[in-house]
This record gives structure tokens, C-alpha cells and sequence, in this order.
């Protein structure tokens, strides 16, 4: 389903992470674990195709990556002038698939801020917003950046939800430091700093 | 053109023109410019009648800054606020050029009659072939956006990002003003047609047909990196 | 072996400088003797013009990744690849920039002697000067970009957008009957056959000699770029402790945690 090979990433003359091989399939799910600086971003947007990677090899699920992939990360903004009804019709246009609007708002409770823009949005529902961008063509490869950051206690229940939602459809690569997040995978790669 | 295509090109632009409408930090700042240009030009000329040839000029250097001060932050903005990765990850990248593009070919249009309906206004000139004066200012406008939206793309992850797009994208668009300079003169009535009329319309055309052409192409290779 | 081409070089090359000053003079013009500055004038442009098409070639070739013959390594990585193409690349659009201002400097000369002023606005001078600013922008678009692989990808983008202008600017922008009615530049030397005979001959001798010495500078450039691409390769193997880096392997979570 996603095929990573011999991966290595350089920044300068400093390998941020080299040599990395797995293969994930059905149902699931990987925690990167590793200190602040040892990668987990980079190797999450190196996957994702939006970091050139320096050696090797990743093999995305068949079909349009816009399809098949979601990412939902954690220096990723959202448009502070767009609702939050406007972000998620945007990128169902972008994508070129159905919206889920009702759907998506119902699952990440925020229905009752559907026309309220981004800028007037708090820290975790700006992480919900884009939980939801990052769902909303049910990729078959989900990957999250430190998914609980900026979350309550629901906001991580509904990490949960999805993470269990993705173990049917395909699979999950998480990356964090948070102990509790840590137990959503069955299995752990640990980078070095 | 087939339906994904339009909708996602449709996309950006809505979302572009969502947010400069909602901010409106765009158009305020192109109408100011043009104002306080138009106000600059006919202080400097201390109320002498100046040339047809100066006023195209001086018309086609104040739309050229206008549009390499402005022009760019369509893809500036993206990255400083950090959301040209969400972009990335759910559009294509000729979708994205061309609904910037499209953008920015509308708020150059706007900026470039504003500052026309000024200028004109302000020096007393009457345009003497409206059609051609028409033709130069979208086509200029055409070719305009499209280069300073490539240039804006590529200078978008340098570190002085905002002074570098101006820098790169004033001398690609030197031969166009040349072009829409000596086009714009005859439109006012300095020349005919066959001294340089004729030939201005159809370089200015063919400019922006080669920059529209070329530009997604260009960009396309540079967006992922 | 070397150094016997070079001395046969240098010889040729003080032939055709000895050659240009015993051309005939150009009645037509103010300064007939001056005229002969045509026969080191008239091949920068073309090799400019040549560099710049060869360049864009290799930014093409960059963009599309194809694989490289090796020289005398063989690039590692992606990265390393597409860092090979961008000397190739570079090495065009420095002695682009180098062939230019000799042109604009030789023209420059043959503008003061013959029309009487260092700079006189004329069409064709102005226009090259765009170029000149065109390019300029391209060294500077470099400066900004730290990473190598966004500097390369981003110039090469650059590259590609500058031709068409360039070539407007060059070849049709003089050639428009408005302008070539108030350029003082002469148009109709080569295309209306006005070069002929002797100088015919001495400015394709210079014109093969200076394309010679461009394949050359070309040729120095590349391998001291690539020279520095497996340099910084070895020097990043030596800090790094060979190739050793971080790596990780996925191993189940134990069910204890």
C-alpha cells in the first residue's frame, strides 16, 4: 500500500535521516517517535512528496496522490480570510471530489462554526479543520504531525475515532512524542537525532 | 477545456478573490499607487503639456511597477502565511498557475483602467483610436500578469523574496513596454497605424499568448521543489 | 599534448589579430580603420546567443532528470544529478554574460568612434542592455537561493522564462521597420551580403577560434564545478563518519507500553 525504500534526507551537509525501508499495508498503522529535531516532520512531508528526498524510493497507493493521500501537519496553515465551509469546498473542487461538507463538520464538531473564518478560529479547531481537509477524499494513506497538538480531550477522542475510521480504509503513519498517541499504532519506527 | 480543469482553475481564483475582497490590501494599495503616481507625474511636469510619447511611457512605467510591486503576492503570500504546502498536497499545478493567473490578469486590468481613466484625466489627453488604446492596456495586461505570476512563483522561497520577484520580473517585461509604449503613443495619436500601430498590437498578442503558453509549464517544474 | 594545443591556439590566435589589422579599411565609414573592431564585435553575440540556447537545453535536461554518463564519478543521488545538469547550466550562462558585455563593451567603443558618443540611445544598444539587465536577474535570483537544489530548479525555471524576451530582444526587436528606420546600428552586413572576401574569412576564423576557446572555459568550468559537487560529497562522508546517518527500522510496538 505505501512503500518507503532506502529514504534518506539531507539538509546542507547534515543527513536528517538516511537508509529508511518499510512497507505499510491494510490496517496499519505506524507511530514515528524521535526528540524535537530528529525528523518526524521531515520524514512525513518527504512521503508526502512535498520535501525533495535526497536518495531512495517512495511508493504512494495507486491512483491521484490528491486521492490517496492526506497529510495533516502541524506548520501547515489554513487561509485566515476562508471559512470553514469555503476550506472544505475548496478542496473537494481541488481535488475533484464530492465536498462531505454535513459529514466532515458533524465528525469534527465543528458544524456550528461552518462560516466562521479561520482567523477567528482557536488553535484545535484549526487542527480540526484540517483533520478534515486531510479526510475528506478518504485517502487511503493518512499521515498526521503531531495530530494532539493544540487538541482537548475530544479533539484527541477524535484522533482516536479517525485513526480506527483509517485502520478500514488503508493506512496511518502518526508522527509525536505524546505517550498517548503513541499506542494508536502497532508499529514504532524510532529516529535519531 | 474539460470540467475538472474549469472547476479547479475556478477554485483558486475564488479563493483568491474571496480573500483580496475580504482584505482588500490589494486593490487599495494598487488604487493608491496609482493615484499618488498619476499626482507624482503631473507634479514633476509643473502643468507643461507633455508629449503623447511621454505619456505613454510614463502610463506604461507606473503599470509596470504597479504590477511587479503587487502581482507577486499571490504566491508571496502563500508562502509567508504557510499555505502553499496545503495547495501542493490537493491541486495540480497548472490549475493553480492559471487561477492565479486569471487573478492577477483581472486585478491588472482593474489597476491598469484606474490609472488609465487617472492619468488621461488628470493630462488632458484624448485617446485617438480607442480600440487599439483597449487592445495595448489587455494585452499589456495579459502578458503582465502571466510573467510577474511566473516570476512570483519562482522567487517565492528565496529569502528576500518580495524585492526579488520585482528584480527578476522589471527586465523580462522591458520588451513589452517597449511594446505597449510604442503602441499606446499611436492609440493617442502620435503616429499611424503602419508606423508601429499595427506591429505593437500583434507583438503585444503574440507576447501574451507565448507567456500564458509557456508560463504553466515553467511553473509546473518549479512548484514541487 | 596540452600544452602543444594551447601554444598552436595562442599562435592562431595572434594570426587572426595580425589578420584584422591588415584587413582593408570601410570607406563607408567615419572612421574606416575603426571598422575592423566588427571582426572581434560580430562573434559575442552569436556565442551569446548560442550559450544561452545551450544553457536552456541543460535546464530542460535538469527539470527532466535524464541520467548523465558518468564523468569521472557517478552522482550518488537524485540531488547530486540534477547539481551535475545545474554546472552545466551555470557554466553556459557565465560566458553568456562574459560573450554580452564584450559585445556591449566593443560596441560601446564603435559607438563613440563612429556616431560620436560613448552612448546614443540607439535601438539596438538599448535593447541589448535589457539583456544584459535580464540575465543580471538570473545571477541574482541565484544569490537568494541557499539551498542548492531550489537554486538550481528555481534559475533553471528563470532561464527558460528569459529566452523568449531574449531572443525578441536580439534578433526581432531591431529588425521592426520603425526601429531599424532610427537605429544607427548597421543591419544588412551579414544578411545583405555586404561582408565579403577578406573579411569574410577573417571574421569566421575569429568566430571558430573564439568558439575554440569558449568550448574550453566551458570545459574548466564544468569540471570545477562537478570537481566541488564530489568534493563537498567526500568532505560530508569524513564529518559524518563515513556513511553513517540515522536510520530507523519499523519494529512492532511492545504490548508491555
Amino acid at each position: 500500500m505505501l512503500k518507503v525504500d532506502r529514504l534518506g534526507k539531507k539538509y546542507g551537509g547534515r543527513w536528517i535521516f538516511r537508509g529508511l525501508s518499510f512497507e505499510l499495508g491494510q490496517g496499519d498503522r505506524l507511530v514515528i517517535l524521535g526528540r524535537n529535531g530528529s525528523g518526524k516532520s521531515t520524514l512525513l512531508r518527504t512521503i508526502a512528496g512535498l520535501t525533495e528526498r535526497t536518495e531512495g524510493t517512495v511508493e504512494l497507493p495507486p491512483g491521484d496522490p490528491r486521492h490517496t493521500l492526506g497529510l495533516c501537519a502541524l506548520e501547515q496553515s489554513v487561509y485566515a480570510q476562508l471559512t470553514v465551509e469555503e476550506h472544505l469546498e475548496m478542496t473537494a473542487d481541488l481535488r475533484g471530489c464530492p465536498a462531505r461538507i454535513d459529514e466532515l463538520l458533524g465528525k469534527i464538531d465543528l458544524a456550528y462554526a461552518r462560516d466562521v473564518p479561520a482567523s477567528h478560529l482557536s488553535t484545535g479547531m484549526r487542527a480540526r479543520l484540517k483533520i478534515a481537509m486531510a479526510i475528506q477524499a478518504n485517502p487511503v494513506a493518512l499521515l498526521l504531525d503531531e495530530p494532539g497538538a493544540g487538541l482537548d480531550e475530544e479533539g484527541r477522542n477524535l484522533v482516536a475515532r479517525i485513526t480506527a475510521e483509517q485502520s478500514e480504509r488503508g493506512c496511518l503513519i502518526v508522527a509525536t512524542n505524546d505517550p498517548i498517541e503513541r499506542r494508536l499504532a502497532n508499529l514504532e519506527l524510532q529516529l535519531a537525532s | 477545456m474539460n470540467y475538472s480543469w474549469r472547476a479547479e482553475i475556478l477554485a483558486i481564483f475564488r479563493k483568491e478573490w474571496r480573500t483580496e475582497m475580504r482584505s482588500m490590501s490589494g486593490l487599495v494599495t494598487a488604487f493608491l499607487f496609482s493615484v499618488v503616481t498619476v499626482y507624482a507625474i503631473s507634479f514633476a511636469a509643473l502643468n507643461s503639456k507633455l508629449p503623447k510619447t511621454v505619456i505613454a511611457g510614463m502610463l506604461w512605467v507606473a503599470l509596470l511597477f504597479s504590477a511587479a510591486s503587487s502581482l507577486p503576492r499571490t504566491f508571496l503570500s502563500e508562502e509567508e502565511h504557510g499555505t502553499a504546502d496545503l495547495l501542493r498536497l490537493v491541486a495540480r499545478a497548472h490549475a493553480v498557475f492559471w487561477g492565479k493567473a486569471l487573478f492577477n490578469i483581472f486585478q491588472c486590468v482593474a489597476t491598469s483602467v484606474m490609472l488609465s481613466i487617472l492619468y488621461l484625466g488628470f493630462t488632458s489627453t484624448p485617446v485617438a483610436i480607442p480600440w487599439l488604446f483597449a487592445v495595448s492596456l489587455v494585452a499589456g495586461c495579459l502578458s503582465l500578469a502571466g510573467a510577474v505570476t511566473l516570476c512570483g512563483a519562482i522567487a517565492s522561497q528565496a529569502s528576500n523574496r518580495s524585492m526579488l520577484a520585482a528584480a527578476i520580473a522589471v527586465p523580462l517585461l522591458l520588451p513589452l513596454v517597449a511594446l505597449g509604449v510604442s503602441g499606446m503613443r499611436v492609440s493617442l495619436g502620435d503616429g499611424t497605424m503602419a508606423s508601429g500601430g499595427t506591429a505593437s498590437a500583434i507583438g503585444l498578442i503574440g507576447y501574451a499568448v507565448a507567456t500564458l503558453a509557456t508560463g504553466p509549464y515553467i511553473f509546473a517544474a518549479v512548484w514541487k521543489t | 599534448m596540452k600544452t602543444t594545443l594551447k601554444s598552436i591556439f595562442a599562435l592562431l590566435m595572434g594570426v587572426a589579430t595580425v589578420w584584422s589589422f591588415t584587413v582593408p579599411d570601410v570607406a563607408e565609414f567615419q572612421a574606416p580603420g575603426f571598422a575592423r573592431i566588427f571582426l572581434w564585435h560580430f562573434p559575442c553575440p552569436m556565442l551569446f546567443t548560442f550559450l544561452i540556447l545551450t544553457g536552456a537545453w541543460f535546464s530542460i535536461r535538469g527539470f527532466q532528470r535524464i541520467e548523465l554518463k558518468p564523468w569521472r564519478f557517478e552522482p550518488e543521488t537524485d540531488a547530486m544529478a540534477k547539481a551535475m545538469w545545474d554546472v552545466r547550466s551555470v557554466a553556459c550562462m557565465e560566458l553568456s554574460y562574459l560573450f554580452a558585455a564584450l559585445t556591449m563593451a566593443t560596441g560601446i567603443l564603435f559607438s563613440e568612434i563612429q556616431w560620436g558618443a560613448w552612448w546614443s540611445w540607439d535601438p539596438r544598444q538599448t535593447s541589448f542592455l535589457m539583456v544584459l539587465l535580464i540575465y543580471a536577474a538570473y545571477f541574482a535570483l541565484r544569490f537568494a537561493y541557499t539551498d542548492p537544489s531550489k537554486r538550481a530548479a528555481h534559475s533553471s525555471a528563470y532561464a527558460l522564462t528569459a529566452l523568449l524576451p531574449t531572443l525578441f530582444l536580439v534578433f526581432v526587436f531591431p529588425r521592426l521597420p520603425q526601429i531599424l528606420q532610427m537605429s544607427l546600428h548597421p543591419s544588412d552586413s551579414i544578411l545583405g551580403g555586404k561582408i565579403k572576401g577578406e573579411y569574410a574569412y577573417c571574421v569566421i576564423f575569429i568566430l571558430i577560434l573564439f568558439f575554440i576557446m569558449t568550448a574550453y572555459l566551458y570545459n574548466l568550468r564544468v569540471r570545477a564545478g562537478l570537481a566541488e559537487i564530489e568534493l563537498d560529497n567526500k568532505n560530508e562522508r569524513l564529518d559524518n563518519g563515513g556513511d553513517s546517518a540515522p536510520t530507523g527500522v519499523v519494529r512492532p510496538v511492545s504490548l508491555s507500553e
